[in-house]
């Protein structure tokens, strides 16, 4: 006990401090407010915690510091709001997506085949660039002329924004009809396909020296399968689709839109690890410099598909509800009439921002953390992070495990975007904030420690929230009359002078273990 | 002793032929444009005007973004520091001169001073960081310092001196100098400056203080192990890095009629990230060469793609990225290397002679 108080001293007094200035906090103001500051700082930091989490297992594992984390959490928000607002697009998406992805569901069966017999070595250079443009040519042709329902930026009426506040107001505007009339259904579908798988194995002859052969068996075929499955389920019940969703219970359809986003999250984050990431593993610098560059496309992309203006997303029904007992005192009453708020110490807490999304980062931190010890990919995880190479020397595929860990943290960062999305609203800089946060909240806590992530995430949500709240109600200086009221700028500059004062003091953060 | 200086002078020529190429070009660039636009022979020395103008403008801004982009390969290319607070240092130099000439109405010189001296002091805040933490968590402070930076000269309080979030504007340049009128006197300035620096900055990388350095970026650990306390090198670099900046962002404030606050946010570190990334990490040269193409191609998909230009941005730095990594003067050396081993070999299977590898 002894040697343990004597070996962390320093964070001990560091978080008696902290604690110390906690309990000042709580002194200053009323309980119900500070019931509810608190409540909004766990909420603040479960979304934070959601994004940092997954960049620091992917940090700790592979030592990629993916700066476009931020914007992945963003495009998470933004897929998800497009199943909650227009189910449409999303089901006339669904049949050209899965077709474009389904060559990548093949990759184990390329290295299968026989390499083609060419006569000169440089005909075999200048095949998988040839098959790529004829990939790319064909892809160009077919998808403009794919008939997919969308907003229009340029027009107000039809914008994401008036669709955002329509739905919100319980109307929803009547989707646009569209039908195959620029290119013949069957043409699009089959050269949707070919111009996909004529791609992606063009992609893998680059490859061809380094991958190694193994043996194929039906497992090789399951994700190629699903998706072709998934393609003619969009393709065939299109309209019956497209009504289901529409007349869908907004609770159901938000649990769907939440899948929606941390799969697309996770493919996605699989997508980069494989194509652009994989290559960079030898020079760190410029796997930065590539997320940063891959950070501004997506904004870029976000902007040019759903504009600039920010609009909201609906929250679901359930915790949407106004009735004669709301704001509710007790659960029954909550029960009964799903009332959007609730009375706590004379308070009003919004259930939505300020219960629901802290729980689901308490069960998102509980499931990580028995994936992380309990499993056998977890131990795989926690040993590559402690040691690499001496993971691979026990001949266990750490590739596959480096893909998993990506796609896992890009689909957390995206299950933190569609969460915070009813909260916070849809807007192009919604990621920066946050990532900062993220960045600074590990800075805190320990750049690759997982229980670290979570302390520094409560954390900085914890102190903007308590200085968001004595903005409006001014810190009494002691022997003086004078009353400071910190100012907005003072919120995010807080947290980052906290930041650089514990990096000062404990460089590896608060968890992060010594060098 | 006659001799020997005779001599030198056609070697020094011989061996800087392109740099002396080039400085000539930019010598001469405002007034073959001028003439090229129809100025007669005796007005061109004259201030110019229309697309003469213009394209001194054109080529001020590359200047100071060759300046700049110069003290962040100090510090990232040559001595390996990896900083996000980068912006930091312009942005100090461009809102002090400003603040100083608008609110205080100090003269040039006296400006110039206390932008100087600002530099240094924040060269000593960020060294004061520098022995406690290394590497990514070095970045994250640099870029926690800045970021605070940033709110505070965004904040209304301060609004008064620094214009908030609108930026800094009506500052009234000294006539003789002023950007308007006396744009060529301007150019040739900025030029001066480009020279003086780049020149310094060559001496420093072959100083030995400079040679360490690039042994602190090879491997920190083997430096020390030589007997070097490596904190002082990486201050001297961060120093010397800390003033151009800021003199690159006393001549944008100078330059400009807004110093908008954007220049002191993360993107413009990233964008000096991006210059020396497409002129070639840790080249001199790079800097410039990055600098030039960078404006240049900006300037165009601003003009001809317009909003969507941050786009096509992000698309080259990936292309650099992955297929061009050393750049456009690391990729030029190593090819101009290879063509120039070609020669050597055909020469010598020609004249019958061996040639070593």
């Amino acid at each position: 006990m002894n040697t343990f108080i004597r070996k962390n001293l320093t964070l001990l007094i560091t978080l008696a401090v902290l604690t110390a200035l906690f309990i000042a906090a709580a002194q200053g103001m009323e309980d119900k407010d500070f019931v509810i500051t608190l409540l909004r700082g766990l909420s603040v930091g479960s979304v934070t915690f959601l994004v940092a989490s997954g960049f620091s297992l992917i940090f700790g594992l592979l030592d990629v510091l993916n700066l476009a984390h931020g914007t992945l959490f963003m495009i998470g928000a933004y897929i998800g709001w497009t199943v909650y607002v227009r189910p449409d697009t999303f089901v006339d998406l669904l049949t050209p997506l899965a077709l474009t992805l389904s060559g990548f569901a093949l990759r184990d069966v390329y290295p299968l085949l026989s390499p083609p017999r060419l006569a000169s070595a440089r005909m075999k250079r200048i095949l998988p660039w040839a098959l790529i443009l004829v990939s790319v040519l064909l892809f160009g042709v077919i998808l403009p002329r794919y008939p997919i329902a969308i907003w229009n930026v340029e027009n107000y009426a039809q914008s994401p924004v008036t669709y955002a506040f329509m739905t919100d107001q319980g109307t929803r505007l009547p989707f646009p009809a569209m039908t195959f009339d620029k290119i013949s259904p069957i043409l699009a579908i089959v050269g949707l396909l070919i111009a996909s798988l004529v791609g992606t194995y063009g992609l893998s002859l680059f490859g061809k020296d380094t991958q190694h052969a193994t043996r194929w068996s039906w497992k090789s075929f399951i994700g190629f399968a699903l998706l072709l499955i998934i393609a003619l389920i969009g393709f065939l019940f299109n309209n019956a689709l497209t009504q289901f969703l529409a007349n869908l219970n907004s609770n159901w359809l938000f649990f769907i839109a939440v899948v929606v986003a941390v799969s697309s999250g996770a493919g996605l984050g699989a997508l980069m690890e494989a194509t652009l990431i994989r290559p960079l593993y030898s020079r760190p610098i410029y796997q930065l410099m590539l997320t940063l560059g891959l950070s501004a496309i997506g904004i870029e992309m976000v902007r040019a598909i759903w504009g600039r203006p920010e609009f909201v997303m609906p929250k679901p029904a359930f915790f949407d509800g106004a009735g004669e007992a709301c704001p509710a005192t007790t659960f029954a009453d909550w029960w009964a009439n799903h009332c959007s708020t609730i009375l706590l110490l004379d308070g009003r807490v919004r259930v939505y921002n300020e219960i629901f999304i802290p729980l689901v980062g308490i069960v998102v931190l509980i499931a990580v953390w028995m994936l992380l010890q309990r499993t056998r990919l977890g131990m795989v995880i926690r040993a590559g992070v402690q040691d690499r190479e001496m993971v691979e020397a026990l001949g266990i595929n750490v590739r596959r495990v480096f893909t998993m860990v990506f796609s896992l943290g890009v689909g957390l960062a995206a299950l933190g975007g569609i969460l915070a999305a009813p909260s916070m609203g849809l807007s192009n800089t919604m990621g920066e904030s946050l990532f900062l946060n993220a960045l600074i909240a590990l800075a805190i806590g320990g750049l690759t420690n997982y229980p670290g992530a979570a302390l520094g995430s409560v954390l900085v949500g914890l102190i903007q929230q308590f200085i968001i709240k004595y903005g409006q109600i001014g810190i009494p200086i002691p022997f003086t009359e004078i009353i400071f009221k910190p100012t907005p700028p003072l919120v995010p500059a807080s947290t980052v002078l906290l930041m650089v004062i514990i990096l000062l003091i404990l460089p590896n953060g608060l968890l992060g273990k010594k060098e | 002793m006659t001799q020997r200086t005779t001599s030198r002078l056609p070697a020094f020529l011989a061996s800087n032929r392109g740099s002396l190429i080039a400085l000539l070009a930019l010598v001469l660039l405002p007034f073959i444009v001028g003439l090229l636009d129809g100025a007669s022979p005796a007005t061109v020395f004259v201030n110019g005007s229309g697309i003469s103008k213009f394209i001194q403008g054109l080529a001020i801004e590359i200047f100071i973004l060759a300046l700049y982009a110069l003290s962040y390969d100090l510090i990232f290319g040559i001595t390996g520091l990896l900083s996000f607070g980068h912006s930091m240092f312009f942005a100090v130099g461009a809102y002090l001169t400003g603040i100083a000439i608008k609110s205080f109405s100090l003269s040039l010189p006296a400006t110039l001073g206390f932008v100087f001296l600002a530099a240094i002091i924040q060269a000593l805040l960020f060294g004061m960081v520098l022995p406690r933490v290394k590497g990514i968590t070095f970045a994250l402070v640099t870029l926690g310092i800045a970021s605070v930076f940033h709110i505070v000269i965004m904040s209304r309080e301060v609004g008064d001196y620094t214009g908030a979030d609108v930026g800094l504007q009506g500052m009234i340049v000294p006539a003789f100098i002023s950007p308007a009128n006396e744009r060529l006197r301007f150019y040739f300035v900025a030029l001066a400056i480009l020279i003086f620096v780049y020149l310094l900055y060559q001496r420093f990388v072959t100083s030995p203080t400079g040679r360490v350095c690039v042994a602190i970026r090879e491997n920190e650990g083997r430096a020390r192990m030589l007997g070097y306390n490596t904190f002082y090198f990486k201050l001297a670099a961060l120093t010397l890095s800390s003033l151009t900046a800021a003199l690159a962002g006393f001549l944008h404030a100078l330059y400009q009629p807004i110093v908008s606050p954007n220049v002191a946010g993360l993107g413009f570190t990233v964008t000096a990230l991006l210059v020396i990334l497409i002129g070639g990490v840790g080249t001199l040269q790079g800097a410039l060469v990055g600098a030039i193409v960078y404006r240049l191609l900006d300037f165009g998909l601003r003009r001809y793609i317009g909003e969507s230009a941050s786009f096509i941005n992000g698309a080259i730095y990936i292309v650099f990225v992955l297929f061009v990594p050393f750049g456009i003067v690391g990729t030029w050396r190593m090819k101009s290397l290879q063509v120039k081993r070609g020669w050597e070999r055909l020469a010598g299977w020609v004249t019958g002679k061996t040639v070593r590898d």
